[in-house]
């Protein structure tokens, strides 16, 4: 993966120093409340309902492991020992005290790490496919190119005030993994007829109480013009993005405003004086980056692979977390494991500073000392050799992180709602406690195959709930918490948005509901038709039919 | 009120224009050379007319306005050589910034300590982006 060289850490290492100082001022009262909650947050810095809550930043989810074991003692040093991995591939904790920050992003600063740009009004973190690099579908490696944006976003002086808050997402192969439709800008890196590899350019999706698929407004972007362009589109947003109301201040409202051409040609007449110019990438500097990314050093195919199939007579439970949990690898003799961080105990998402190491060690012994996270808030050891997988999974099991439930019903999407987060309208953590305890057969769950819940605790929408197959969102009505489902939404290459059910559902029904829909689902399935393909193809009729039945009749 | 001027404090300069340009620009007659201009304005015609001026004053409302930054930019590229004087909310936090992108005089409010604000300047020395001062990307050193 990427290292830093002496710019990127001298960087990160002045901006722990110009924080330091900010927080100096502001608790001496030397800046105001408004001024220093901007630069708080452009450092990561929420307040929360009950402690402070700093984001650090993952670039497109990439870790070492030493990075890793960082994270743990500053879960251990300044926080309650745990930590929470974000749906945007980055690491939250909940418990830092204001003045400690300084010190954490100190800490981070030595493994190379930042917080720099992971909230405010400005680029965010870059994410991409978790199985960027390895996976067996790709087209191109997206990192390179996301370093590229890391790189060129970072502490850009034009844009750290920008109308709201801007996220973009790269996929590479055809399978999209990065919810790439659902950002501000979508970079879909792919082969013309011709032959070469450009991107296609999508601009303006997102979720939030205003949720819009992001439409294409370049087809085939020279990869050399990547910046130049990303910064066209920038300026046209910073200049002209609305700036009364901040639900109405995403890249998405302007774009649905002008309409796309007419926003496309706005992009196109300031990118005409940019191109060619100072942001053009030398092939000298893709080519740079490009070598930190070649992939490590393969064992040969002989040397990697055994036989499982002993392996999997003896551990039925070892050859079902292997179907499950473990994806196709280009290399010969490898795989892409996926390690859930959605076991019974705890909030999806979380790891306890023990997993963090736990999960540091395995990487060291079996995955070249790399990890990433991923969009639906789950880790990946990207390079494992066949031949080490039963050895994997068991130590896994000495975490608690070997359930084998990657895409089923428990993997779910959850923000942190009411516990934590001072917008939340309802709670949502006790809601995956719930599903966990009634759907706690892992048969069931394999029966109903591909699945993805997602359930947020407010129209913010962090937990990406209109892209879920099946969706929660949590209302308040009458000071009571309830929550309304949508079906059918989707995320991946066949992104859409899912359609409201009907009138909300109180929260000790949830489960009830969950367990209609699904019902429907197996009654109605198809020989291999998947929860959304039926959704698609029968409708919501026979769902409503079900869960809300009886009441519709009585009110007819 | 102090002014910033080149990175010093400026002891002899032009008051702030208190004349908008859009009133500038539709008095034909009018033969001022400094205006007052925030993202409100008709920015394409600001670029246009730029070079008869010899002072832009952009001004920040709020704190949150950046749209300030992008149009300071865009006049160094339309090749303005006067001064950009950043009015309104000028913290120390974002002079470094304001500066990058073209921005050379900064108003500051009475309780702003100057010395302080000065020390803000080249606060971050790496730069990943091109920008107004002329500075390319680390990588391309
Ligand atoms: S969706 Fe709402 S409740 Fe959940 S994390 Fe986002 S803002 Fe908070």
């Amino acid at each position: 993966m990427y290292a830093y060289n002496q710019y990127d850490q001298a960087l990160v290492d002045q901006r722990v120093d110009q924080y330091r100082d900010q927080t100096r001022r502001y608790l001496a009262g030397e800046i105001p409340e408004d001024e220093f909650r901007i630069l708080r947050l452009m450092n990561g810095l929420y307040i929360q309902r009950l402690a402070p809550m700093l984001r650090v930043a993952i670039p497109y989810g990439l870790m070492k492991s030493e990075q890793l074991r960082t994270m743990a003692e500053i879960s251990r040093v300044y926080d309650k020992g745990y930590g929470h991995f974000t749906t945007r591939q980055n690491m939250q904790f909940n418990w830092p005290t204001l003045e400690s920050v300084p010190d954490i992003l100190a800490d981070l600063a030595k493994v190379q790490m930042h917080a720099i740009q992971t909230s405010g009004a400005c680029i965010r973190n870059t994410t991409t496919d978790p199985f960027a690099g390895v996976s067996a579908d790709e087209i191109e490696d997206t990192r390179p190119w996301c370093e590229l944006i890391r790189q060129w976003s970072s502490l850009h002086p034009e844009f750290a005030y920008l109308p709201r808050k801007f996220k973009i997402a790269v996929s590479g192969s055809a399978s999209d993994r990065a919810a790439s439709q659902v950002h501000d800008v979508g970079l879909h890196l792919y082969r013309n007829d011709a032959g070469e590899v450009g991107f296609e350019v999508l601009v303006g999706g997102g979720l939030g109480r205003t949720p819009v698929i992001g439409k294409t407004v370049k087809k085939f972007l020279e990869p050399q013009e990547l910046l130049s362009y990303l910064e066209a589109v920038l300026r046209v947003y910073n200049l002209n993005g609305r700036r009364d109301n901040k639900y109405k201040a995403r890249i998405k409202i302007l774009v649905n405003a002008l309409g796309v051409d007419t926003f496309g040609e706005m992009v196109e007449a300031e990118w005409e004086q940019l191109k060619g110019g100072e942001l053009r990438l030398p092939w000298s500097e893709i080519d740079r980056v490009k070598g930190f990314f070649t992939g490590p050093d393969y064992l040969a195919v002989e040397h990697a692979q055994n036989d499982l199939a002993d392996a999997f007579a003896q551990h039925p439970q070892f050859a079902t977390w292997y179907r499950q949990n473990t994806r196709d690898h280009k290399q010969d003799g490898y795989r892409i494991v996926v390690v859930a961080l959605k076991n019974q105990l705890q909030a999806p998402g979380d790891v306890s500073h023990q997993q963090m190491d736990g999960m540091a060690a395995l990487a060291d012994e079996f995955s070249f000392g790399e990890l990433r996270s991923t969009h639906d808030q789950n880790l990946v050891l990207a390079d494992v050799a066949q031949r080490d997988l039963l050895a994997l999974w068991s130590k896994l099991q000495d975490i608690d992180l070997a359930r084998a439930n990657v895409g089923t019903l428990t993997d779910m999407i959850n923000c942190p709602g009411l516990d934590f987060c001072s917008l939340a309208n309802a709670e949502t953590l006790v809601l995956s406690r719930q599903i966990n305890e009634t759907f706690d057969d892992m048969d069931y769950q394999y029966d109903i195959g591909d699945i993805q819940l997602k359930i947020s605790g407010c129209i913010n929408a962090c937990g990406h709930h209109h892209v879920g197959h099946i969706g929660v969102l949590g209302v308040e009505k009458g000071g009571k918490q309830v929550y309304q489902f949508t079906l059918g939404g989707s995320a991946n290459e066949d992104a859409s948005l899912g359609k409201t059910l009907g009138r909300s559902i109180e929260q000790d029904q949830v489960v009830v509901v969950i367990g209609q829909i699904l019902d429907v689902y197996v009654e109605l399935r198809q020989t291999d038709e998947t929860f959304l393909q039926l959704v698609r193809r029968v409708g919501f009729a026979p769902f409503k039919e079900r869960v809300y039945g009886t009441h519709q009749r009585s009110a007819a | 009120m102090a002014l910033i001027k080149d990175q010093q404090l400026s002891l002899e300069h032009a008051a702030t224009p208190e004349l908008r340009f859009a009133d500038w620009l539709s008095d034909g007659s009018n033969n001022a050379d400094a205006v007052l201009a925030n993202g409100d304005d008709d920015l394409p015609s600001l670029f246009t007319n730029a070079s008869k001026l010899s002072m832009i004053a952009l001004e920040f409302d709020t704190f949150a306005d950046g749209r300030g930054f992008s149009m300071a930019r865009m006049l160094r590229r339309a090749g303005f050589q006067g001064e950009i004087r950043a009015v309104g909310d000028v913290a120390m936090d974002r002079i470094d910034f304001m500066q990058r992108v073209g921005f050379n005089a900064f108003e500051l409010r009475d309780d702003q300590d100057v010395t302080q604000v000065l020390s803000k300047f080249g606060e971050v020395t790496v730069h990943f982006q091109p920008s107004a001062d002329g500075n390319g990307p680390a990588y391309m050193a």
